[in-house]
């Protein structure tokens, strides 16, 4: 694995060291997109995408298959889906050799920035504008899914670029064990940890909550950023790219020792490497009283194949229920999903592909197919459609979190600056750091990300 | 008239050098070609895929290159070195690495050392014990990474229930920050001890066995026999098995990606982890190149110095 790691290493840094661009100084460089869709190829094609393994992507794979191939018949689509912990490096190593294996990189909407200062994604700003309708969806989620750089106030310019369009829309939905706490959802933040409590103290053996706190991909670090939102912190201030005093004032300490000192010792033991698919395994298992986890992934909740909590899907909804995060200071949750961006290194034929697909996805009437199918659009007529609605008990939950929703810094430093808060978060957690040191760490260390960003030599350690 | 040509000559190489050569007669020169032959494909991959991204990796290690971003590279000189030996991150790192390669090598040694021992003793069944031994060494370390971390985990696993069973506590082995790095030894050891194993039973079963016979009719006593015979003639070859152990062990990347992504924070982070990280998360392509020459030397440097302990300890 090392010797693996080394070549690639060392295969990129080669190959796009032999074919390095322009040096654009970290300015936005992508390569525009053609403003109408060029002629598409009759013969056999196959579009490929890149994501993470989850059920979203099998549900894409097999709903394009149906539906696209209905308009376009020569065309196959083909979900390459790798590890989430690889996600990015799957996607970045790739780009780097300026040679990728997709057409369509579905990346996060941190992820944009990294892609579009390299040049590695098109600039579909003149495509949009003439083939999407870009007030049929709601400006937020436009803006996060495909805008570079995000606004300040999160919502979308219309002078700014777009370089992704939206695929999944996501959040974070509180999963409460209804025969154990009641049919009423907590409604503060307060009111959650004091009704697990209870219901940890009542119920040996199930633990009063469940969330992530992997170290890897960003598990621990939107834990932390959602405590954070609720109890009023702020990640950064954008305008002057401070971090630190940001992060760790008041009220960034105080959502630190309440994640520590007040939600931590509600979880499981050996839980502190939990991610999607642990927590929903402890849902699933009747195993914790309330959790917490992305809405696109908590579909096989109500599977009872790998349910403990009832032989049918109402048996199994009698037990569990879905609700918008409680608020406290705020109502803040976390942005999650992901859009669809074109490799710039794709071939011209894929390209028009790509464009011709993501022109018909983001139809109204198939934007709702996708809603019925297990997606979760971006489009505000589909978002409150009964096919998207009633196609899953925590839909509604999601239509009501988009107006509460805040995203992390959308910066090309992404990468690093979630990294360094992920460790912190998790060493807090598990005990290997105290929460204090912990925050104040990551907004020093961040600090010196964003400040280092473009000095020569010696950056990255 | 001309002279006759005689039929026989005193100075053969004379001849030879008047006549020309007869097709397939210079054998030697053909042996040469042929060699050549052979082994410019293998050479010229290994210059390809090894000499070239080395000197390259070389040359990134002293600018600010980045592999994502392109553009030219800028020469920092000797400023990604200073960063990387000058960080409190980096020493950390080392010295995590250095806890896990002396613990991992450590028990590798004496076990598999012990269980070669063993297996030598015995008469019967030794070629199914060792095979039986081997196993874990033939599988991929991803593999036995998520193998492990499903036995290990705290809640579900099953060692733990093991311990439940047993009326001991849980034990939360890959999340806390004394009991991650154990485990992670733990796991190595499992693997690798088989390794170690298998080298020192190809010394125990070279021991001569005359030498045994004498110590016996001196009525030398088994300890006595084991410090004296054993021991000494299997050492050297032990130590070759360390010294390639303690390699591998210096770059471990894959059991920490499995099994605790490097956590709890970073308390398992090895340098080989910590590297990938800066190679793929920052895409900090020229440090990372630094950082990598310089392990490289590091581990050239203590073999080196190894190496001369073993020549010493042969010629001794």
């Amino acid at each position: 694995m090392q010797l693996a790691t080394a070549a690639m290493l060392l295969v990129a840094t080669t190959v796009a060291a032999c074919g390095g661009g322009e040096d654009d100084g970290g300015k936005a460089s992508a390569p525009k997109a053609p403003a109408t869709i060029p002629e598409l190829t009759k013969d056999p094609l196959t579009l490929s995408f890149i994501w993470f393994d989850w059920p979203p992507a099998h549900a894409l794979e097999d709903f394009a298959n149906a539906e696209y191939k209905k308009e376009r018949p020569n065309a196959t689509i083909k979900v390459n889906t790798v590890p989430n912990a690889n996600w990015h490096d799957a996607m970045f190593t790739q780009f780097a050799a300026r040679k990728t294996d997709f057409d369509i990189a579905i990346l996060d909407s941190q992820h944009i920035g990294e892609a579009v200062t390299n040049g590695n994604i098109l600039d579909l700003t003149d495509f949009v504008k003439n083939n999407i309708d870009v007030n049929a969806y709601n400006p937020y989620l436009l803006a996060a899914y495909g805008q570079f750089p995000q606004a300040e106030t999160g919502k979308r310019d219309e002078n700014a670029s777009l370089y992704g369009l939206p695929l999944l829309g996501d959040t974070w939905t509180m999963i409460y064990r209804k025969d154990l706490i009641g049919d009423k959802p907590p409604q503060t933040w307060d009111q959650m940890i004091s009704a697990a409590e209870k219901c940890q103290a009542d119920n040996p053996g199930v633990s009063g909550l469940a969330f992530h706190q992997a170290n890897g991909s960003d598990a621990a670090a939107v834990t932390y950023n959602t405590v954070n939102g609720v109890y009023g912190g702020n990640l950064w201030d954008a305008k002057t790219r401070k971090i630190d005093g940001v992060l760790n004032d008041a009220a960034g300490q105080e959502a630190m020792d309440v994640l520590v000192n007040k939600m931590k010792p509600l979880t499981a033991k050996g839980s502190g490497n939990w991610f999607i698919d642990e927590v929903n395994a402890a849902v699933a298992q009747g195993k914790a009283c309330i959790a917490f986890n992305w809405i696109a992934a908590s579909g096989g909740l109500l599977d009872p194949k790998q349910s403990t909590l009832g032989t049918s899907r109402e048996q199994i909804l009698d037990k569990l229920g879905f609700a918008t995060l409680p608020s406290q200071k705020t109502n803040l949750v976390p942005l999650g999903g992901m859009g669809m961006h074109v490799s710039a290194y794709s071939p011209t034929a894929n390209q028009a592909e790509a464009l011709n697909f993501m022109k018909w996805f983001q139809r109204a009437d198939v934007q709702k197919k996708w809603a019925a199918a297990g997606g979760v659009p971006s489009r505000t007529d589909a978002l409150q459609s009964p096919e998207f609605i009633n196609a899953g008990p925590f839909n509604q939950v999601y239509a009501d979190s988009v107006p509460r929703m805040r995203d992390m810094w959308n910066v090309p430093e992404y990468a690093r600056l979630v990294d360094i808060e992920n460790t912190n978060v998790n060493a807090a957690l598990n005990g290997a750091k105290d929460p204090k040191t912990a925050l104040n760490d990551i907004a020093k260390e961040q600090q010196g990300v964003l400040d280092s960003s473009g000095r020569k030599g010696g950056g990255g350690l | 008239m001309s002279d006759p040509v005689p039929l026989t000559t005193d100075q053969p190489g004379q001849v030879a050098s008047a006549t020309p050569p007869a097709p397939g007669r210079s054998r030697r020169l053909s042996d040469r070609g042929l060699a050549v032959a052979f082994i410019s494909p293998a050479l010229l991959l290994l210059l390809a895929m090894s000499v070239f991204p080395l000197l390259w990796a070389l040359y990134l290690s002293f600018t600010d290159y980045s592999a994502t971003r392109g553009g030219p590279a800028h020469f920092v000189g000797f400023g990604n070195y200073t960063a990387i030996l000058t960080s409190a991150q980096v020493h950390q790192r080392a010295l995590t690495t250095l806890i896990y390669v002396v613990g991992a090598v450590g028990l590798q040694t004496v076990l598999g050392f012990g269980i070669a021992y063993l297996i030598s003793r015995r008469t019967h069944g030794r070629g199914a014990l060792t095979t039986l031994f081997l196993v874990p060494m033939m599988l991929s370390p991803v593999v036995v990474g998520l193998f492990w971390r499903f036995m290990l985990d705290a809640q579900f696993g099953v060692v733990n229930s093991m311990l439940g069973s047993l009326g001991l506590g849980q034990v939360e082995w890959l999340t806390r920050q004394r009991t991650a790095l154990v485990s992670l030894i733990v796991v190595d050891t499992w693997q690798w001890t088989p390794f170690i194993m298998l080298i020192a039973l190809a010394g125990l079963t070279a021991v001569p066995k005359y030498l045994y016979e004498a110590a016996s009719i001196d009525r030398a006593s088994e300890w006595f026999k084991f410090r004296t015979i054993t021991l000494p003639l299997v050492w050297p070859l032990l130590l070759i098995a360390v010294l390639f152990r303690a390699i591998e062990a210096f770059r471990l990347f894959d059991l920490v990606y499995i099994l605790t992504s490097g956590g709890p924070g970073v308390s398992t982070e090895t340098l080989s982890f910590h590297v990938y990280k800066v190679a793929f998360l920052g895409f900090n392509t020229g440090t990372a190149s630094a950082y990598g020459i310089l392990m490289v030397l590091v581990v050239i440097v203590l073999t080196q110095l190894y190496l001369r302990y073993l020549n010493k300890l042969k010629e001794d």
